[in-house]
Order: structure tokens, then sequence, then C-alpha cells
């Protein structure tokens, strides 16, 4: 080749793709409305994304699996940890994650309670943006043991169509995420109490005269408590704030009957 | 030095120098916090220690090239600089910028968008020096009426770099379009333009160091540019896999992104057969090392290991992992950091007034091999590190803190290995700082080169 044709090469080979990548870039804006669900962009989703970079959040989380890596990734997070927790968690992360415990701990920000609103909105809105399904499955904060070794992209399958193993299944599948606030294991704690034994230790609670639901056996507490986690909270200092538990009231809309029904099955079988 | 006002190159690569140690420092101290716990996050926590790193980096690598312009630009159009002066005022601008960011840092004064965290005065700064910079080469190329390939792909990298700013200036409402823009900025930058300008400053050194023709160098120099940017602006799509972005980026950017190593086994090939033809025999042996060194160290570290990574299948499970400053550190390494201290150690004998052999010292081989051994010991650290988070919190499913605490191990590695390389630094910048002698350089009058100019 002569210095004359390496120089076509390069000028024909750079306009060439550059007028590639221009006209991709020109479709994808006009898709980025509908992949964003840009309409969802309200004041404060915008106001969160303003704390998400005046706090510098993104040189140690990543966001989308961009940042830094010394803390945990925020794609999921509303899904992964509801409102309740993180509005908690972001007033005082303290609360929740000690050096001696867990190696890091968050500084507080000094977030006002606009702030962790604004920016709860902002991560719900990059929760529901469609990234062509990642991570494949949940990147948690902190998890007691695996939910289900798999090295598919599906989430964990049900071993039988039993109750009990739909219910099991559901468990450790995004939303609802039990998995990622509550260990099946015992003394486990994550965020929410361990649910190994929970069938017996919930037969205690009911005849506890301080206990203010309507729960008669342990199958309609475990109910209750998915539905209205209220009704009766379990003491603890970081199990609720204000008399409110930071359990996300959701999941009575968010999951279907069968779907409850499972889930207690598979629940009460923890003894 | 052929021309007087090519010593304007001394004091940018002072301060390019001087901020490499300091961006070193910071890592240090990034590892010894991913170790904890951290008694001092309270006032100097992770995040603005990591800002400050990545930061200085780039502002560095930047005053680099800049000096590397000064110096290569009035030697190639064989004429002095339009204005030394105006060179001088730009660094002292430069760095009160650069200073500027990095306190304004400490007290949490930041963008806080990765990579592009400086405030927008800040990057009106940097536009400010950058233009001052562009036009001052660019009259000295005009007056002179005479310039070479390797200085135009220069220049035009120099060029690119600035526009390519531009849009990190903007600000936009949705995160994902900010993201999108983002990568316009920085992987147009190491991946596409700073490219060019690697490319040009090894062309120049292997020409100098190695005296092989002109035209041959030349020629090849427009291959690479050009795979850099039928490779390079595609492959962009690496970045948009899981950000909100149209799925046709995946396989977009699985076949481009694959085409980039290409680049830098071009890069190595024309360094080797470079060498081939002359031997070791230049005098400067410390800027060969630099220069064969930089060609070598990228293809591993931007060519191979980015490789690593990119499948989008493979991506899936290492996004946003350790995985990925497994390929930054070396990448950046290899490509920008030696490119820029081969440019130093070439220029510094006639920028000191010293004759080429003197330069063969031990302190500075020692420099040389701790920085090569101590990243390729980091670039290890990292990948141990990465692929047992990907494997445990990925696959796995463990949780993250979990994991962070199970490769604990890695990380002390990452500060031993880390540890050599800084030495290595500190090596290189007494090396240059106390053992070359400062005594001005007695002028000496340009002389015609005699190799044909186009």
């Amino acid at each position: 080749m002569t210095k004359r044709q390496t120089r076509m090469f390069f000028a024909a080979g750079t306009t060439l793709f550059a007028v590639v990548f221009i006209a991709l870039t020109i479709d994808s804006h006009r898709q980025f409305g509908r992949l964003t669900h840009e309409e969802a962009i309200t004041p404060a989703v915008v106001a969160g994304k303003h704390v998400w970079h005046r706090k510098n959040c993104v040189n140690c989380h990543t966001l989308l699996g961009e940042g830094a890596y010394f803390a945990p990734d925020l794609t999921k997070i509303t899904q992964l940890r509801g409102e309740p927790y993180l509005r908690e968690f972001l007033k005082d992360p303290s609360r929740y994650y000690s050096e001696e415990q867990h190696g890091r701990l968050m500084p507080n920000q000094n977030l006002s309670e606009d702030d962790i609103t604004n920016l709860i909105a902002f991560f719900t809105w990059v929760s529901n943006i469609d990234n062509n399904g990642w991570p494949p499955r949940p990147i948690v904060v902190s998890a007691a043991t695996p939910q289900g070794i798999m090295l598919g992209t599906k989430p964990p399958g049900a071993a039988s169509s039993e109750p009990v193993a739909l219910g099991e299944a559901l468990f450790g599948r995004t939303p609802p995420a039990c998995f990622s606030c509550h260990s099946t294991q015992p003394n486990v704690q994550i965020v929410g109490p361990s649910l190994a034994g929970v069938s017996t230790r919930v037969a205690d609670i009911i005849k506890n005269p301080a206990y203010t639901g309507k729960a008669r056996t342990p199958e309609e507490y475990i109910r209750e408590s998915i539905e209205n986690p209220n009704a009766y909270v379990v003491p603890g200092s970081t199990f609720s704030a204000a008399g409110k538990s930071i359990m996300p009231a959701i999941y009575h809309d968010m999951l279907k009957p069968e779907d409850i029904d499972h889930l207690v099955a598979y629940l009460a079988t923890l003894k | 030095m052929r021309y007087r006002s090519q010593a304007v190159a001394y004091p940018y690569f002072v301060v390019a120098l001087l901020l490499y140690g300091l961006q070193i420092a910071f890592g240090l101290l990034a590892v010894v916090k991913y170790l904890g716990p951290d008694p001092i996050k309270g006032w100097l926590p992770f995040d603005v220690t990591k800002e400050i790193h990545t930061n200085v980096l780039i502002v560095w690598v930047l005053t680099g090239f800049m000096g590397a312009g000064y110096w290569l630009v009035p030697e190639e159009s064989r004429t002095e600089l339009h204005s030394p002066k105006l060179a001088y005022i730009a660094l002292a601008l430069w760095t009160l910028v650069a200073l500027t960011a990095v306190v304004g840092y400490l007290f949490g004064w930041t963008a806080g968008n990765k990579l592009l965290e400086q405030p927008l005065p800040v990057k009106l700064g940097i536009v400010v020096v950058m233009l001052m910079f562009l036009y001052n080469l660019g009259m000295t190329i005009w007056k002179a009426k005479r310039y070479t390939t390797t200085e135009a792909i220069l220049m035009a990298g120099l060029v690119m770099t600035a526009l390519l700013y531009l849009p990190a200036l903007l600000e936009f409402r949705n995160y994902t379009v900010a993201i999108f823009y983002r990568w316009w900025t920085v992987h147009l930058w190491v991946e596409g333009v700073w490219e060019m300008i690697q490319g040009a400053l090894l062309a120049y050194l292997l020409i100098r160091l190695s005296g092989i023709d002109r035209e041959v160098m030349e020629k090849w120099l427009y291959v690479i540019v050009g795979l850099t940017f039928i490779s390079g602006l595609l492959g962009t799509a690496h970045h948009y896999y899981y950000v909100g972005t149209p799925s046709y980026w995946l396989p977009l950017g699985g076949f481009f992104s694959a085409l980039e190593p290409l680049v830098f086994l071009a890069m190595s090939a024309y360094a080797y057969s470079a060498i081939r033809r002359s031997g070791m025999s230049h005098p400067n042996t410390l800027a060969l090392h630099w220069t064969l060194g930089s060609a070598l160290f990228s293809a591993l570290g931007a060519g191979l290991l980015g490789l690593a990574h990119t499948w989008p299948a493979v991506n899936k499970w290492t996004h946003g992992t350790l995985i990925t400053p497994m390929h930054g550190h070396p990448a950046f390494f290899g490509a920008y950091v030696m490119i820029v201290l081969a440019v130093i150690t070439y220029a510094l004998p006639s920028l000191t007034g010293h004759s080429e052999s003197e330069r063969e010292s031990k302190v500075g081989l020692w420099a040389f091999w701790l920085q090569v051994g101590g990243m390729f010991g980091m670039t290890m650290a990292f990948a141990a590190a990465g692929i047992s988070q990907t494997y445990l919190e990925r696959i796995l499913g463990f949780g993250y803190l979990e994991t962070q605490a199970k490769i604990q191990v890695h990380f002390l590695m990452l500060l031993a290995t880390g540890i050599l390389f800084a030495l290595g630094v500190a090596l290189f910048l007494w090396d240059f700082f106390f053992l070359a002698p400062s005594k001005p350089q007695p002028v000496t009058v340009a002389t015609p080169s005699p190799q044909p100019v186009r």
C-alpha cells in the first residue's frame, strides 16, 4: 500500500463509521423515551438525580452497573429493599451496618427528608428502565446464603407445582425479593427478622397479650404480615421506625392471591 | 533540542509528574480503604479519594500530552513556537484549575458524574486552556507553512479531544441520555482520539529512536488510526449494553470491540519492526524501554484485557465488578502513562542539557521495571478479585458485602503490588527531579533535517 492509499483507508473508514454511529445515535434518541419511560421523569426524579450527583454517590456505588466498586449496585435497590427501609437507612446508615460486622459503612450523607424522597423517586425510575434485562439475577447487598445455585438467566424455578415449592421459588424471586431482607437461616438477620422457625415462633407471638393483630393460627399470622406489615410489628430497633414496620405494605396489591397462598404455605413449613 | 522554544515542554512535564505522584498517593489510599476499617472516612471518604485518583490521572496525562505537543510541533514544523509566553500562561492557568478541582473535591464540590466530576467552572477553565494550547500550536504550524503526517495526526487527536469534551458541558434530564453522551467524551477519548495521540507520539519516538524511514512509519500510522476509528467508533456500543439503550448495541458492541485489540497489535508490530531494523542502538535506552513498553503493555491492558470482558454474554455477568479496573488500570497505564513517560524520557536529556548516553541510569531502569512489574501484579490482583466477585456475587448470588469480605486477600495483593508500583513512580520522580542536572541547555542552532517532510 502507498501512503496515499493508507490515508484514504483512514479517511474513508473513519467517515463511514462516524456516519453509521451518528445514524444509530439518532435512532437511539427515538427509542429513549419508550425504553426509559421518559413520561415518568417527574420533578422529584430530576431532583433525586441532582442529589445523586451532588453527593458523589457514583464514586462508591454503581448504578446501571456504572460507577465505583466500593459499594453495592443500586439499579434495582427499590425493588430489593422497600421505601420505608431505604428512608431509615439513608437517615442513618449506621443503624443497619457497622464496619466491625460488615467491613464497610456508608458515611452519613446528612440528607433532608426531601432529598431522601427525591432520591428514592430517582432510584424507582431507574429500576424500571428497560436495560436489556440486566442484571441477569439480582445483585443483593447482603445475603446469608445463595438463594439456590444456578447458572442460567431465568429466575429460580419451582421444583414442582406443589404450593410449598411454588412459594419457595417465589420467595427467591425479584419481585417480591423476600430473600433480600429475610434470611431463612437461624440467627442471620439481614434487614428483617430471620424466618427460620417462623411457624413455631409466631405460635407464641399470637398467644402473647402484646400481639395486636387478628391472626389465630401461624398461617393467618404469616398472611397478615405479608398483606399488612403494620398489623403487628415485631420488637427490634431496626424493624420499625416511629411504630411503623419498615417492610413495604405493597405486597397485598403486588402479588396475586394464589402467590400469597404459596408463600404462606412455604413459610408455614419453616418450623 | 533543536528550537529554543521547545523548552516550554519542561515545566509541563514537571507539573504532569508532580500530579502523577499525587494520583498514586490517592490510589494507595483507596486500596487501604478497601481493606478497611476506615478511620478517616468522616473527612476523606472513599468517593473523594477515588475521584481525585481518577481526575488527577486525566489531568496529568493531558498535561503530558500538551508538553509533548509543545516539544514535538516546533521540531516537526521546523520553527519556533508561536508564543512561549502564552504557553506559560496556559500552564499557570491549567495548574490553578487542576488544584482548584482537587481542593474542591476535598470539600465536596463535585459534579458527581463518573470521570467528569469537574464542576462547570472547572470544565470551562479546562476548555479555555485547551483553546489557548491549540491556538498556540495551530499558529506555529500556520506560520511555518509546513507540517508532517505525524504532527497532523497528533494535532487532529488534540483538537478532537477538545471537541469531544463539549458534550460533558451539557446537562441531561434523562440519566440514560446523560450516560450515552458521557461516553462520547470518555470512550471516544480513551478508545478513539487519545489512541491517535498515542499512535502519533509512538511514530515520532520510533522515527527518532530507531531512525526508521518516516514514510514507512507514517503509512502505518494512517492504518493504525484508521483501525482505531473503524473499531472504536462503534466500539462505544460496549458501554451501551445495559443502560437503557436499544438492544442492537449489544451485537454491535461485541463485534466492533473485538476488533479494537487490532489497533494495539498493529502498534506492537509497528514498534517491533522498527526496532528490529535498527536494534537497541539509540543511546537513550530508557526512552526505548518506555516506547516499546507502551506499545506492548497497551496491547495487553487495552487490547487483550478489554477483549476479556467486552462480549455481551460475558459482560452481562462482569458489568460493574472489579473486572473493569482489571482492564482500566493496565489500559490507561500502557497506552497513556507510558507514552507520556516515553516522551518525557526522550526529551529530558536535551531539556536539561545532558548528553543522551548519560540517561542510561540504574535508577531510571528500576523505575521502569518496578512500574511495569507493579502494574502487572495489580492487574492480576484485580483479575483475581474480579473473577471471584463475579462468581460469588453474580452467579452464586452471595451478597455484595459477604463477597467483598471473602475477596479481601486480593486487596492485600493489590496493596503489595501497588506499593511496588508506587516505588517505581517515586524513583522516576527522583530521577527526573534530582538526578538529571538542571543546568540550562546551550542553545543549538536549528539544523535542517535530512529527511523529506510532507
